[in-house]
């Protein structure tokens, strides 16, 4: 039986699908929760439920926040980032199964534009959404 | 009650060959001495075994999360967070508390000391770097040699000679990984010029097997060293300790927190905690050997005092850390054959001070991607897609300053028995640091001054010099052999002893002058 907080369970969720385009393995979300419970006093966010609230683009309000500095989101992410990388279905995210240079340019030439994006993306909603 | 020979407080590189250099005597070695859970051990390479085995959860993170440490805690290393590394640090905030503003260090209460996740660095110090030291490089000479003999020292010798010293029963160099093959191939061929500016390049001196040697494998290659306890190929003190008890060349006590002693006719109590019932206990001996690591042997020689008022100096080494980048390597793929060990040593003289700085150059594919991740400049997935990719290309060179005394780096004990710890900030040279950019630069090795972090100070864990030998020492400093001024049977053999702090790992050091003391009071005992 799930013993797992539904805010917690609602915050991976968001999180996973706001970063990965789907939702979790039900074992990350059992361990996003018991990380909070065991480090974290076992909080939920009332940014991140706010966030989910109005659908907020995780990756651009993340990076638009970690700018100033990092804060809660950043390391709810950074949970959530350890917890999958050990999971073999996430490796393609970390490592390069199939390497190639022209890929590796190509890649690195739109994660510098993605980034721009995300970044003016996540000042807007930060300020529109009164993220601060 | 039974008096020993001698006993020797600690396990790590002072009290392994402090024993060591006692055998034939009736030695007790007493020790708090935590050792790696009788888990599972990881066998495969890194990288197939993150892709083939579908959950590594336990090993990585931890059933206790321990691998979160630093998302909420004062940060760690990211050796010593790792779930089956983490018995290293396991205990030392309670059974030995420390208070500072400016301490960023851990101690080790394991059997072995904080050498179980040591970068295996071995150098020998030369008579410059013995400058201030009662002893000379020839009295360490055949300890040393011993010491390449009984724990397998794999490196070459080369451009570093001159400051590492020649030594002839070296094992062949571990493999370079394709990013380090590459940097040195690039390096000897612009060999002048980076002579002209003072800076030399060769291979790491490694306590790591490179052939198999008395019972140990060589190393696999297998790049688990941020996650993997006692991998056979990397010495640590505990291979020592338990070659020791098991030729019955000690008796071994673990469990037990030393905390004072006193010094009686012809020999010498000392007083332990048992970390289990909590009671004291008391051990007799004609000598005792401190080898609890620099800042807890100091902490029993001032509790043995009761002295809560003097502070004594303490070392450790300022630490730089410079990100480098190769372009033509951006996309390649993993190397199999890569390692998370040095990959190779650089030195830099400081024209100022005559002082070499010592670097090492490690590879960026060891740790958790997630370690690292938010440090980079872009947004998530960006970061991730950079590390992907240039993982392969990049590598960190560490540089060791030479540690620098201070009336504001100190420690003191207090009354309810914490020890105060406090360093003075360094700031590293700017001047050395952009002259190996530049080098590096010239070579094809991409990197800025901007770029350069500097860890805290205790993080290099490289702590030495509270109890230094003089040639005539005053309270609180030691004689040429060891021996506690003001003490009969007192000797202290870790790096509480050393007179100064050059740039090199001193842990070879330790050892070495763990084993000339326990030599001598061998002879002597007899």
């Amino acid at each position: 039986m799930s013993t797992v907080a539904p805010s917690l369970a609602a915050e991976a969720l968001y999180l996973h699908q706001g970063l990965f385009g789907r939702a979790p393995e039900p074992v990350v979300i059992e361990r996003y929760a018991a990380a909070h419970r065991k480090l974290f006093a076992g909080a939920g966010s009332d940014l991140i439920a706010r966030m989910a609230a109005r659908g907020l683009d995780v990756e651009a309000v993340e990076f638009a926040l970690r700018r100033r500095g990092r804060g809660e989101l950043t390391r709810k992410i950074q949970i959530l980032c350890y917890l999958v990388e050990v999971r073999s279905s996430y490796q393609r995210y970390f490592v390069p199964l199939n390497p190639s240079r022209v890929r590796a340019a190509r890649e690195l030439a739109a994660a510098a534009v993605r980034s721009a994006w995300k970044l003016a993306k996540g000042e807007y909603l930060v300020r529109r959404h009164g993220l601060l | 009650m039974d008096c020993f020979d001698a006993i020797v407080a600690g396990s790590g590189p002072g009290g392994a060959f402090a024993a060591y250099g006692l055998r034939g005597k009736r030695v007790l070695l007493l020790d708090v001495g935590y050792d790696a859970a009788a888990s599972p051990r990881l066998s495969g390479n890194v990288y197939d075994l993150r892709r083939t085995r579908d959950d590594l959860f336990p090993e990585l993170i931890g059933e206790n999360f321990e691998s979160l440490h630093n998302l909420h805690d004062r940060p760690i290393s990211l050796k010593l967070k790792s779930p089956l590394l983490s018995f290293v640090v396991r205990d030392w905030r309670s059974l030995t508390p420390i208070v500072s503003q400016t301490f960023e260090g851990v101690i080790s209460l394991a059997k072995g000391g904080l050498a179980n996740a040591w970068g295996a660095g071995v150098y020998r110090f030369t008579n410059r770097d013995l400058s201030g030291f009662p002893i000379s490089n020839d009295d360490l000479q055949s300890c040393y040699d011993e010491l390449v003999r009984h724990i397998g020292v794999s490196g070459a010798n080369d451009d570093l000679e001159p400051y590492f010293g020649r030594d002839e029963a070296l094992l062949p160099p571990l493999e370079l990984s394709p990013l380090f093959s590459d940097l040195l191939a690039r390096y000897e061929r612009a060999r002048d010029e980076f002579a002209r500016a003072g800076a030399f390049v060769g291979r790491a001196r490694l306590a790591v097997l490179t052939q198999p040697l008395n019972g140990r494998a060589a190393y696999e290659y297998e790049n688990l060293e941020f996650f993997q306890p006692h991998i056979p190929a990397i010495y640590t003190p505990s291979y020592t300790i338990d070659q020791l008890r098991s030729e019955g060349a000690i008796a071994y006590l673990s469990g037990r927190l030393v905390e004072r002693f006193q010094e009686r006719a012809g020999c010498v109590e000392v007083h332990t905690r048992n970390i289990e019932t909590n009671e004291m206990e008391v051990w007799r001996g004609r000598k005792l050997c401190l080898a609890a690591g620099t800042l807890n042997t100091a902490r029993i020689v001032l509790q043995s005092a009761g002295d809560y008022a003097t502070r004594l100096p303490v070392l450790d080494n300022p630490m730089a850390c410079i990100p480098i980048f190769s372009l033509r390597r951006i996309g390649a793929g993993l190397s199999l054959n890569d390692s998370s060990l040095a990959q190779l040593n650089c030195v830099i003289e400081d024209r100022d001070s005559g002082e070499p700085v010592q670097g090492t150059l490690y590879g960026s594919t060891g740790p958790l991607r997630s370690d690292v991740l938010f440090t980079l400049p872009l947004s998530f997935r960006s970061n991730l897609t950079l590390l992907r990719h240039v993982a392969p290309a990049g590598g960190l060179l560490m540089l060791f300053y030479p540690g620098v005394e201070s009336p504001r780096s100190y420690l003191r004990l207090s009354p309810s028995g914490e020890l105060e710890v406090e360093f003075a900030e360094c700031s590293g040279n700017p001047e050395i640091e952009g002259r190996i950019i530049r080098l590096l630069r010239r070579i094809g090795y991409l990197t800025h001054p901007a770029l350069v972090q500097r860890p805290g100070m205790g993080q290099a864990l490289h702590y030495a010099g509270s109890l230094p030998m003089r040639d005539k020492p005053g309270p609180y400093q030691t004689h040429a052999d060891g021996r506690l001024a003001g003490t009969a049977h007192v000797h202290i053999v870790d790096g509480a002893c050393f007179s100064r702090l050059p740039s090199k790992n001193l842990t070879f050091t330790i050892m070495a002058n763990a084993m000339r003391i326990g030599r001598l009071l061998a002879r002597g005992l007899s």
